[in-house]
């Protein structure tokens, strides 16, 4: 392989990779804006300045290849001169509201300005100021942050494949909108706030909600589909304030939808229900678990009785329920269910051509690895049991009894006799299967709501049960 | 060290000492500058940078706050809890803005940490309170100082 320096480190590098990335496998941290790995580059910013030995003047290190034999040096005094002057420069029109924006703490313009720029400023005329146009639901614009870096038109561009933001007027009059200033249509809009690198882009469901140094942050995968984008959630005092992609270059790049991104919104739901449920003869009412636990181990001692589990639940989930199944008695059947159209893994496929799969459950292809077969038809038994993460499309049921353990809003589960509530993905640890048979691990970021259990706690204590009735 | 038992009649009677004693209060009692104050009528005076108190600072009615959250980050004592929204005349506005005064260690440090010179200490040191009391965004609006 070739070998380039970088600040006197000998590093090996592809041919064709740029100096940001060599540099940072050699551990230097190159400074940048408009330069994304995802994204084509550009060299608008003039942030990546570095030193290359034999070059009259400083080039740009995410436009300039490396090349067999290159001295770089990033470190150097012409180099600092040269990001403080472009610092200098790009913070010319830019607000001093941090305390406001949203952006503030993981920030490319202040984490860059704080290691590179000056602490004092020359400037003292008039900013420029604008008029901003709604964006649409997702994204909050402000265009006095920005400093035209251009990530967001590129990303449109060439991620999210449709070209709807543009750079209209030049020089300072500049303006980085969208066409005609008609709404983001796009999916993919979240990306255009986690992509900026300034607060010009940012969520407006997260706005003014909590300040980016105060969040835990979670790394987990996301179950919207049966994609498993990386993500990670964010979180504080038990409540989850956002979630955001993880890079991972196999599956999701840098890049999440926001369906996936907005679909924790059900585990803090109001209508989620988080107290075990019996109906009475006014309807459901909260009952103590072990009445709850007692009544469905009853119902499921006779008769015919089928076990529906969602294909969003974890691997772990699925196999504790086929072997409490058997060890609760023989006959008991499991069918799986998930999203209408899509039962089998054959019948998934990609929805678009960036992200979204069909199958709008996390783990259809682990279902079918652990050969549960999927419900064909309406549900029709005596006693049905579902067994829900929280995502999978309940089918018609037809039975004289039934109970829903898991995820339920009140909504949903008003058919149900009763009511077993369970964890959402963020309430538990487990793994899932994408549509390419990778194995990701689930991780839990916040306790459970109310007294919800773990759908292996309930079924040990039905199996307690039953094993202390069989020794009376 | 034990204290030395001078020997003879007169020094066990401890009388003279007694007397000394009571010499040295009567000459503070006496002839000394008072160290105490007579508390509701008299009162000390302070030095401007005593932290008492807290209030918000406002300008012409409206509130340097812009709910920026350094003052919850660095309070040792966490007593601070903002919840942030937005109006019509402020991007940015704190829609709550509690102090627990009774957490509150008075160590300055929000004041400090201020970008927007919005909360202060002020010079007030009465604020014994039957119960438990959390400083309301109302009450702390008051303009109780002059910093």
């Amino acid at each position: 392989m070739p070998k380039c320096f970088i600040d006197g480190k000998e590093v090996e590098f592809n041919p064709g990779e740029n100096l940001v990335k060599v540099a940072k496998r050699a551990g230097v941290e190159i400074p940048v804006f408009c330069y994304h790995p995802g994204l084509s580059v550009v060299a608008q910013c003039r942030m990546c300045y570095v030193e290359v030995e034999k070059m009259p003047k400083l080039q740009t290190a995410c436009s300039t290849m490396a090349a067999e034999g290159m001295v770089v040096k990033t470190q150097s005094e012409a180099v600092k001169k040269g990001r403080q002057g472009t610092m200098e420069f790009l913070l010319l029109n830019h607000p001093l509201d941090c305390p406001i924006c949203d952006k503030a703490g993981e920030c490319d313009l202040q984490d860059n300005s704080f290691g590179h720029g000056s602490a004092t400023m020359r400037h003292g005329e008039e900013r420029r100021t604008y008029v901003d146009v709604d964006m649409g639901p997702v994204i909050q614009k402000n265009m006095n942050r920005c400093i035209h870096c251009t990530r967001c038109i590129r990303f449109g561009d060439e991620i999210a494949g449709i070209h709807e933001m543009v750079a209209i007027k030049r020089g300072n009059n500049i303006d980085i909108t969208t066409i005609d200033g008609k709404q983001l249509k796009t999916e993919y809009a979240g990306n255009y706030s986690d992509i900026c690198p300034t607060g010009s882009l940012t969520l407006k469901d997260f706005r003014f909600k909590k300040r980016a140094w105060m969040l835990k942050k979670t790394a987990t995968v996301c179950e919207g589909c049966s994609k498993g984008c990386n993500m990670e959630v964010q979180h504080e005092g038990n409540v989850i304030y956002r979630c955001i992609p993880r890079e991972n270059l196999e599956i999701n790049k840098f890049w999440m939808c926001d369906e996936g991104r907005f679909n924790y919104r059900y585990t803090q739901d109001e209508a989620r229900v988080v107290d075990p449920k019996l109906r009475g003869p006014e309807g459901p009412k909260t009952a103590a678990w072990q009445d709850v636990i007692a009544t469905v181990e009853s119902k499921i001692r006779n008769g015919e009785v089928l076990f529906l589990v969602g294909t969003d639940l974890t691997n772990e989930e699925l196999s504790a329920i086929r072997e409490a199944s058997t060890a609760l008695r023989s006959g008991i059947q499991i069918r799986t269910f998930g999203t209408p159209g899509v039962t089998r893994t054959t019948e998934d496929g990609p929805a678009d051509n960036i992200l979204k799969m069909k199958s709008k459950t996390s783990n259809l292809n682990g279902a079918e690895k652990l050969g549960l077969e999927p419900l064909t038809g309406d549900a029709r038994a005596e006693t049905v049991i579902v067994f829900r993460g929280g995502r999978a499309g309940i089918p018609k049921i037809e039975a004289k009894w039934t109970a829903g353990v898991g995820v339920f809003t009140r909504e949903e589960s008003s058919g149900f006799d009763s009511v077993l509530p369970g964890l959402a993905f963020t309430e538990k640890e487990g793994t899932i299967t994408n549509h390419s048979g990778v194995e990701q691990r689930l991780a839990r970021a916040v306790r459970p709501k109310g007294t919800c259990k773990p759908v292996s706690e309930i079924l040990m204590s039905l199996l307690n049960i039953k094993s202390k009735a069989g020794q009376a | 060290m034990l204290a030395q038992r001078k020997p003879g009649f007169l020094n066990r009677l401890y009388l003279i000492e007694v007397i000394r004693g009571l010499a040295i209060t009567m000459k503070n009692f006496l002839f000394h500058k008072k160290v105490t104050l007579q508390f509701p009528e008299q009162r000390r005076d302070y030095s401007g940078r005593y932290r008492g108190q807290h209030y918000i600072k406002s300008v012409n009615g409206v509130e340097n706050c812009t709910a920026c959250m350094l003052c919850p980050t660095v309070c040792p004592a966490e007593c601070i809890h903002i919840v942030a929204g937005e109006r019509e005349d402020k991007e940015k506005y704190p829609v709550k803005f509690e102090i627990d005064s009774l957490r509150c260690c008075f160590c300055g440090m929000c004041e400090e940490a201020c970008p927007k010179d919005a909360i202060k200490l002020s010079n007030i040191y009465e604020m014994s309170q039957k119960n438990r009391t959390v400083y309301e965004k109302d009450f702390l609006l008051e303009q109780r100082g002059n910093k």
